[in-house]
């Protein structure tokens, strides 16, 4: 709907409705009515989506606990005029997109959050005083709210200041106009230039920022080996760090997927750079590690299950469709007790010495060198630590390249779906490397390259993620019957599924020739050589 | 967007009240929802207590000096918009038949609307015509209240005929029982046993005195009587409505 902006102006304590009622009444006839108490829920996600996109989502509702109407609103306005975009009835807090009934809405708010869901961002409880400009059929040309906030959890003397807001009709513009002209000259009441989303955050102290969980602070080209690598590491932990939160309460399935990222590229950091740790301690945080993936790894196994469960139900004929609803149930009933099991690790004392001795070394900025003399051997273990970064990386770059390319060239038609997930694993350590040392590199080349790898990527971790689903999927339908969950439907619907999804398989790895030959290709080649390239001089310890 | 049309031949059977409470109970969703008041006699604009005025009237709209964002005014109702009725639509009949494509004009000028709106209820003057036409042509449906009489059913036959006549896809026909009332003998009788060429809907709203209230508290009904059996036979209807528009 077309809607005029409203005007925003802020007002000191000392104005109340009165002096806007008296100023108003000689040209309007005006309704006043009672103050309300109202909750306000700002949303957004975790990375900040809504707001990135310009725009505020919010969900109001009464105060009053013991007012009959306690249904909420949903509102989205445009952060920058304040216009509202959606104002929809909803009983609670919305948290995916798909909680929202109406299409159009709903469409919109999946291309801004996709799987990730709306978390409460602040509290405010508005009080609302609210004039409405009447004609003489009662109808309303304008609406006239002075609110007082108070944020949740604020001192009460660190909050935002009120507002008069000044909303029009639409078909009303003049009455619109004159209203914002008699405030701004009589009363001369300041426009609010700020969203009020904004000055909650500046109270609250939270910042939308987002860079410091996606990117990587710039690597320096004088960095030494360890310090380029420490940077990452500690980079990579406040990152696992921030979605601890989101995994354990399992607010969306993003939180652990990016927590499970972070934890594979310390494994592939630790893995990949050598001699920089002293090996006792790399065995140790190897171990460690591997051991969070582990843990982590059934409830991101039943998240992709769930989260591709409608398409599931889609690949499937009409008749059989409604008998894979049990195959859910015992999804969601194994990823509770899954999660819980995982929640139980993050508990143990195990992780917990993990991350204080991870945390120990990561504050040590001179740890492996002040090792490295003492005795030969150590200095041995950690003799990369001292060197430049960039070319110890670029080295191991190359190295990976060069396996990729004797890996990929020997798959056949024959080989082996664990050829494939060598070759998967391999690229993924070598995507991640790139990505952590890119300061290194010319970027457009490295870009050509990496969209490349990424397509060729997709290819393997599908082919991968279907050779994993059709193997458990036989699993689960024998637990299922154990379970006592699974009717002859059931199991004939999850062998139709296990058919359609090896359909798929079989396409995946004839498509691998070509993603791979695409990657492969000579010009393709030339370049990367190019941007890799060691040269003779820059030789280190491998 | 889809465009219901409440139409009937006759007056007084209902039409106006069932656009103005369903648009509202469309709009209370979160659905955003306009209605025009094409009936120069602007009882809709009335109930929304908004003046049957349109600047450069019907004249204005056709002639393409006034579009119809124009024209709209805001209700009292979140996500509920009106156009206005206006006294010149008395002749759009006539001037309707002055411009070319006479009869698809109503669509044309909704056109640029569509992603504006999610609803948009046309409240239909009383009269086989080009007006009428014009909004059989548009609409996505056409409800047609019909009060549970002989007479009102043929006047449903018409309708029907009308739209056959006109080559109209007469599927588009959704009818439902208005001013029931349930002591008469005659309605019983007729609701238990519908006509069965055209759609019939299990809701029907009764003869209410919640209903004729609407006039003296200018709002829908759901707006001044929430729980009483109008509101609720109004909302039983828009469920209705609403499963087979999707």
């Amino acid at each position: 709907m077309k809607s005029l902006h409203s005007a925003q102006f802020i007002v000191s304590q000392s104005i109340d409705s009165d002096a806007i009622f008296t100023l108003l009444q000689h040209e309007f006839s005006l309704h006043e009515t009672d103050h309300t108490r109202l909750k306000c829920h700002y949303l957004d996600t975790f990375d900040w989506r809504m707001y990135q996109k310009n725009y505020v989502c919010s969900w109001y509702q009464t105060a009053n606990k013991r007012a009959k109407n306690r249904e909420g609103i949903f509102f989205i306005h445009e952060k920058e005029t304040g216009n509202s975009i959606c104002e929809l009835p909803l009983s609670r807090v919305p948290k995916f997109s798909k909680d929202i009934n109406h299409q159009a809405y709903r469409s919109m708010l999946d291309n801004i959050l996709g799987i990730r869901a709306l978390m409460t961002v602040a509290v405010l409880t508005v009080k609302r005083r609210q004039l409405i400009i009447l004609d003489e059929e009662h109808k309303t040309l304008a609406l006239l709210q002075l609110e007082q906030y108070t944020i949740d959890e604020s001192a009460d003397d660190d909050q935002p200041a009120g507002r008069l807001i000044v909303c029009p009709v639409r078909g009303y513009p003049k009455v619109f106009k004159r209203v914002v002209q008699l405030v701004t000259e009589q009363l001369k009441l300041p426009h609010s230039r700020e969203a009020l989303l904004d000055e909650v955050l500046t109270v609250t102290g939270k910042r939308p920022d987002t860079c410091k969980l996606t990117g990587f602070q710039e690597l320096e080209s004088s960095f030494s080996t360890w310090e380029a690598v420490r940077i990452l590491l500690q980079h990579l932990f406040s990152v696992m760090q921030a979605n601890e939160y989101g995994l354990r309460e399992a607010i969306d399935t993003e939180f652990l997927h990016d927590y499970r990222v972070a934890v594979r590229r310390i494994r592939s950091i630790l893995g990949q750079i050598k001699h920089v740790f002293p090996d006792k301690l790399l065995a140790y945080f190897k171990r460690e590690f591997s051991w969070l993936g582990t843990v982590t790894t059934p409830t991101r196994d039943l998240d992709m299950y769930l989260l591709k469960f409608d398409g599931y139900i889609q690949a499937l004929p009409d008749d059989l469709q409604q008998h894979l609803e049990m195959f859910r149930l015992f999804l969601q009933r194994h990823w509770k007790i899954e999660h819980a099991r995982l929640c139980r690790a993050l508990d143990s004392k195990r992780y917990q010495k993990l991350t204080s001795e991870w945390q120990k070394i990561l504050a040590n900025a001179d740890m492996p060198l002040q090792r490295e003399m003492s005795t030969g051997s150590q200095a041995q273990e950690t003799c990369n630590a001292a060197e430049p970064a960039r070319i110890v990386a670029r080295q191991r770059i190359w190295k990976l390249y060069k396996r990729i390319l004797k890996e990929g060239g020997s798959i056949t038609p024959q080989s082996h779906d664990e050829d494939l997930h060598e070759l998967r694993k391999s690229c993924k350590k070598f995507r991640y490397l790139i990505e952590f040392f890119q300061d290194y590199y010319v970027g457009k080349s490295m870009k050509q390259l990496l969209k490349t790898l990424k397509q060729l990527q997709d290819n393997l971790g599908d082919f991968q993620d279907l050779c994993v689903q059709i193997e458990q999927l036989n699993g689960f339908a024998e637990q299922m019957q154990q379970e006592g969950l699974a009717d002859t439907k059931t199991i004939m619907a999850m062998g139709v599924l296990v058919e359609r999804l090896n359909e798929r398989k079989t396409a995946l790895r004839a498509e691998f020739r070509r993603q791979f030959e695409s990657f492969i290709q000579p010009e393709k080649k030339a370049v990367f050589v190019e941007a890799l390239r060691v040269q003779q001089h820059e030789g280190v310890t491998e | 967007m889809k465009i219901v049309a409440c139409y009937n031949v006759k007056g007084g059977i209902g039409k106006t009240a069932a656009a103005v409470n369903l648009a509202f109970l469309a709009a209370h969703e979160g659905a955003r929802t306009l209605v025009w008041d094409l009936d120069p006699q602007g009882a809709a604009s009335f109930y929304f207590r908004i003046k049957p005025k349109v600047k450069k009237g019907s004249k204005g709209l056709l002639t393409g000096k006034k579009t119809l964002e124009d024209v709209v005014k805001g209700t009292d109702y979140p996500n509920l918009d009106l156009i206005p009725a206006d006294f010149s639509y008395r002749n759009l009949d006539l001037q309707l038949d002055e411009v070319k494509k006479s009869d698809t004009r109503i669509q044309k000028l909704l056109k640029p609307l569509a992603s504006e709106y999610d609803f948009i209820f046309l409240d239909c003057p009383p009269s086989i015509s080009l007006v009428s036409e014009n909004t059989l042509i548009a609409a996505d449906a056409v409800i047609v209240p019909t009060i549970p009489t002989t007479l009102s059913l043929r006047t449903l036959d018409q309708i029907v005929e009308f739209c056959n006549k006109l080559n109209i896809d007469h599927t588009k026909i959704i009818t439902f029982f208005s001013m029931m009332d349930n002591r008469k003998k005659l309605h019983k009788q007729i609701v238990e046993n519908p006509p069965q060429h055209v759609r019939v809907l299990d809701a029907s709203i009764p003869y209410a005195s919640d209903v004729e209230r609407m006039g003296v508290y200018r709002q829908p009904v759901p707006v001044f009587a929430g729980n009483s059996r109008a509101a609720k036979a109004y909302r039983a209807l828009w469920e209705e409505i609403k499963s087979v528009l999707h």
